[in-house]
């Protein structure tokens, strides 16, 4: 056979064939590997897990119940910034969970269909992230034992919360968020744990059977669940931006140079995704290479559509902060001005060099590229560095920005002390407890999956074959 | 009243099952004998059946009513209750009751979209029912009841247009 | 322009301040605050109310010294109070000064961020005081305990004293009775306190002088502190 003998058509076809979503298998095929993903574990897994909750137990129990019991001087939280690390831990955890509405609500919204074998591994992401979140908000609080006065409950002496403040729009909205996350997690979750409580057997198969409900995929059943997931993923992308703007009013709305600034709200949440969707491709890598049939459900063509949705983002966020910068450089009072060059030259003018570097000059440097957006291990790269950009971006905009304020006698650097086990200890947790996950839930949300393909197939079109999508929903 | 018995009919794709809804039709089952038990969802276009009345857009619509009430008292009915006043911005201030108006009718409208499934769905309900665990794997379940004298012509028309199993439908401890 | 409410308020003559900070130790004992040891102080943690910063101006060898008490400036426009998710820190209507209320403060320190002037403190620890310093406490002032915030009340425990002592005797508060600590330390008589609603109060007298100021006047906070400077050694009743 010469070599001209092998047609166009096929290699074609061969290409497409590499997408899931023209790939597709026997449901009950699928089943078994998600499954099988499930309950697979090797002892490497216990070794991970029994190291992650040992330094959970020691950080989160022990340091943490150290400090509340002594104080928050433990901390190295001093005037003039009251608020360090914890509150940066804060913002970041809570931008890592706004990946998992991007992907499970926007992407669906605009019928994104590579999103299909993710959309419960973002959305784990976010349950997790907003715990982290949470946990850090209650380690920064000096009298944490009394955090419940935030919540707005009747009382004999009428004594409400104030409304006017952004902590109490953030304490409405994030738990908005994270009820509505975990709902939203739930809702397509149901008909998961029903095909899981079909295969399995045991202790797993009551966990299953109560998770179910009881369904079956009758008609009604589909038509409830289908009509709440729509409202769902429209409703929760306006509460998604909600969130992450009042989170950066905390900071705009205050009268500090440098945090006074008008585009804070959108900057943050655009940070938020970019920080998000960068985890969201490392938490994937991780998965493809330590679980089991993985590699069927999530592919190069995966890493490439979100790596292009990086790229895009970080050039978004570097709109947003050269408009905050060039702003505040340009007609800033005389204490912005002075911020800005204590930010760029100050003692930690690294921290500033690096964020710019990991969160735009990677990205640009290398998202371009289709091989590296379809390689794995360079998208975890990536992802990381842009997530230690991102984090110090916070560290930057909390910390180093409450160092100047406009009384010079009150500037002094911050230096951290116990929160550095503490936010080691958030993440050690957020890596338990998706792991635990990984056990109990199947990762891979099946029924999207059959759906998507389903609706796709290959159709000839003259001498060659195009995907196509039919509108089945 | 002539004895009816439950049957299931196993398809393995969209048009062989539309196919024999069809036929059921034809054969004197009405469409609230009918069941469609499914692995994904099929829209009742494609199967020829009538669309399912679904509260849950109402019920979210009421959560939402309810949400944005509650904000309304978060954010004039507490500061009647308990005035004080703080930072020169008044008692009753626009911005942040827009703010926690907002969040508010967004959880009302969201938590109760998700009961609203409970709700209509009746869950959660562990009772034994029909139901078939090749459904999970991505068949579709025909769910009918027919008259006993019908059950082996059925049964026969089902398989002529392509059932995988006909088997009587038996309520399980699913 | 709107109308300013203000009842009590504080003028402070930079011209004639010494820097002794004897006010600074006349707070701390009048108002029970904690001693946080040498490291901690050099780490910014001291809780003093009042602090006295030191400027160095002109060149060597003209070099001069000005100095300047900043305690809490109970701004009209508070931007402490809003911010506060709890109502810790509240504007008094009665007293026209912001309060902070020990016991509901939940330790967020929101407010210590968003306070321009830098003036409150947090209780970082239960900070010791062993036997006999426990003897000083001031009975009419609480002591607070690690997670909260705190800052300088213009001494309001004095001021309700002498209204109940005014109330007692069917009077009003006379100029000059009410005495927060540290006026009343102050051994160069820079700080003068009083009514700045009486016009003919010495405080309301002195706030009309032509080398009156206020501190980031410009934030629009209202402060009810006003500092006299621009004069140079400048005596102020010769």
């Amino acid at each position: 056979m010469s070599a001209t003998a092998k047609t166009p058509i096929l290699s074609h076809e061969e290409e497409y064939r590499q997408h899931l979503m023209l790939d597709p298998r026997p449901r009950g095929e699928m089943n078994a590997m998600v499954m099988e993903s499930m309950q697979t574990t090797s002892w490497k897994f216990w070794v991970v897990t029994g190291f992650l909750a040992l330094v959970v137990l020691v950080s989160l129990v022990g340091i943490w119940g150290y400090m509340i019991a002594e104080g928050l001087g433990l901390a190295g939280i001093t005037r003039p910034s009251y608020w360090g690390i914890f509150i940066v831990n804060t913002v970041f955890w809570i931008g890592i969970s706004h990946a998992g509405t991007f992907i499970s609500a926007i992407l669906r919204v605009l019928k994104a269909e590579f999103r299909r074998p993710f959309t419960r591994a973002a959305e784990l992401m976010t349950t997790f992230g907003l715990a982290q979140a949470g946990l850090s908000i209650f380690m920064h609080m000096g009298r944490v034992w009394l955090a419940y006065w935030m919540f707005p409950y009747p009382n004999q002496r009428d004594l409400w919360p104030n409304f006017h403040s952004p902590l109490m729009w953030d304490f409405l909205a994030i738990n908005t968020y994270l009820l509505a996350s975990t709902m939203y997690l739930y809702l397509p979750l149901i008909p998961d744990v029903t095909m899981a409580r079909d295969r399995s057997t045991g202790w797993r198969k009551v966990f299953y059977r109560i998770l179910a409900l009881g369904f079956r995929g009758t008609e009604g059943e589909w038509i409830h669940l289908r009509t709440a997931m729509g409202i769902f993923a429209l409703a929760i992308i306006p509460v998604m931006f909600s969130v992450h703007t009042i989170v950066a009013w905390d900071f705009a709305v205050a009268m500090r140079p440098g945090w006074s600034s008008t585009i804070f709200g959108p900057y943050f949440v655009v940070g938020a995704l970019h920080s998000g969707i960068a985890a969201v491709a490392m938490v994937l890598v991780i998965i493809r290479s330590t679980m089991k049939h993985m590699t069927y459900f999530i592919r190069p063509e995966h890493f490439d559509a979100i790596g292009k949705l990086m790229l895009v983002v970080s050039m978004t966020w570097a709109y947003f902060f050269f408009n905050d910068y060039m702003v505040q450089w340009y007609g800033g009072d005389k204490f912005t001005r002075i911020l800005l060059e204590f930010h760029e030259k100050g003692p930690l003018g690294w921290i500033w060099f690096l964020m710019l570097i990991f969160n735009v000059a990677i990205p640009w440097l290398t998202l371009w590229n289709k091989r590296v957006r379809s390689t794995p291990w360079a998208m975890f790269i990536i992802g990381l560095l842009i997530n230690i950009g991102m984090w110090f971006e916070r560290y930057i905009i909390i910390p180093i920005s409450l160092t100047i304020n406009r009384m010079p006698f009150t500037w002094g650097e911050y230096k951290p002390g116990a929160e550095i086990p503490l936010s080691i200890g958030t993440l050690a947790f957020f890596i338990l407890l998706y792991m635990i996950a990984s056990r109990l839930v199947p990762l891979v949300p099946v029924w999207e999956v059959q759906e998507g393909q389903h609706a796709h197939s290959l159709r000839r079109v003259g001498k060659a074959v195009a995907p196509t999508v039919s509108e089945l929903e | 009243m002539t004895e009816r018995s439950m049957l299931l009919a196993l398809f393995d794709d969209v048009d062989p099952a539309a196919d024999a809804i069809e036929k059921l039709r034809t054969m004197g089952i009405g469409d609230e004998q009918m069941t469609v038990i499914s692995g994904i969802p099929v829209l009742e276009k494609f199967l020829g059946r009538p669309s399912v009345w679904t509260n849950v857009p109402r019920l979210a619509l009421g959560g939402a009513v309810v949400g944005f009430l509650a904000g309304m008292f978060f954010a004039y009915g507490t500061p009647t209750m308990y005035p004080l006043n703080v930072g020169g911005q008044g008692l009753f201030a626009g911005p942040p009751a827009i703010v926690v108006i907002f969040e508010l009718t967004m959880l009302g409208l969201l938590a109760s979209t998700f009961l609203g499934v409970f709700l209509d769905s009746y869950f959660p309900s562990y009772q034994p029912k029909e139901y078939v665990t090749e459904v999970s794997d991505g068949k579709i379940a025909v769910l009918f009841s027919c008259p006993v004298e019908m059950e082996s012509g059925i049964s026969k028309a089902m398989t002529a247009l392509g059932a995988e199993a006909v088997k009587p439908a038996e309520a399980q401890q699913l | 322009m709107e109308e300013i409410k203000q009842k009590w308020g504080m003028v402070i003559d930079q011209d004639i301040c010494t820097g002794c900070q004897a006010c600074v130790a006349a707070c701390a004992m009048e108002n029970n605050i904690s001693f946080v040891g040498e490291k901690s102080a050099a780490y910014r943690r001291g809780m003093h109310w009042i602090r006295v910063e030191r400027f160095w101006e002109g060149q060597f060898p003209e070099i001069s010294t000005g100095f300047q008490p900043v305690m809490c400036q109970q701004c009209g426009y508070a931007p402490c109070e809003p911010v506060c998710p709890v109502y810790a820190t509240v504007h008094s209507d009665v007293e026209q000064v912001n309060l902070q209320v020990y016991n509901r403060c939940i330790g967020t320190r929101y407010c210590a961020n968003n306070c321009p002037y830098q003036v409150r403190t947090f209780n970082w620890f239960d900070y010791e005081r062993p036997e006999p310093l426990s003897n000083h406490l001031n009975p009419d002032v609480t002591v607070r305990r690690r997670g909260l915030i705190e800052k300088c009340t213009f001494c309001i425990q004095r001021i309700y004293q002498y209204e109940d002592v005014a109330k007692s005797e069917g009077r009003e508060v006379m100029d000059g009775e009410v005495v927060p600590a540290c006026a009343q330390a102050c051994p160069a008589d820079a700080i003068v306190f009083g009514r700045l609603d009486d016009p003919e109060s010495r405080v309301s007298q002195l706030a009309r002088n032509e080398r009156s100021t206020q501190l980031l006047g410009d934030l629009g906070t209202q402060p009810k502190v006003i500092y006299l400077k621009g004069g140079s050694g400048h005596v102020r009743n010769g």
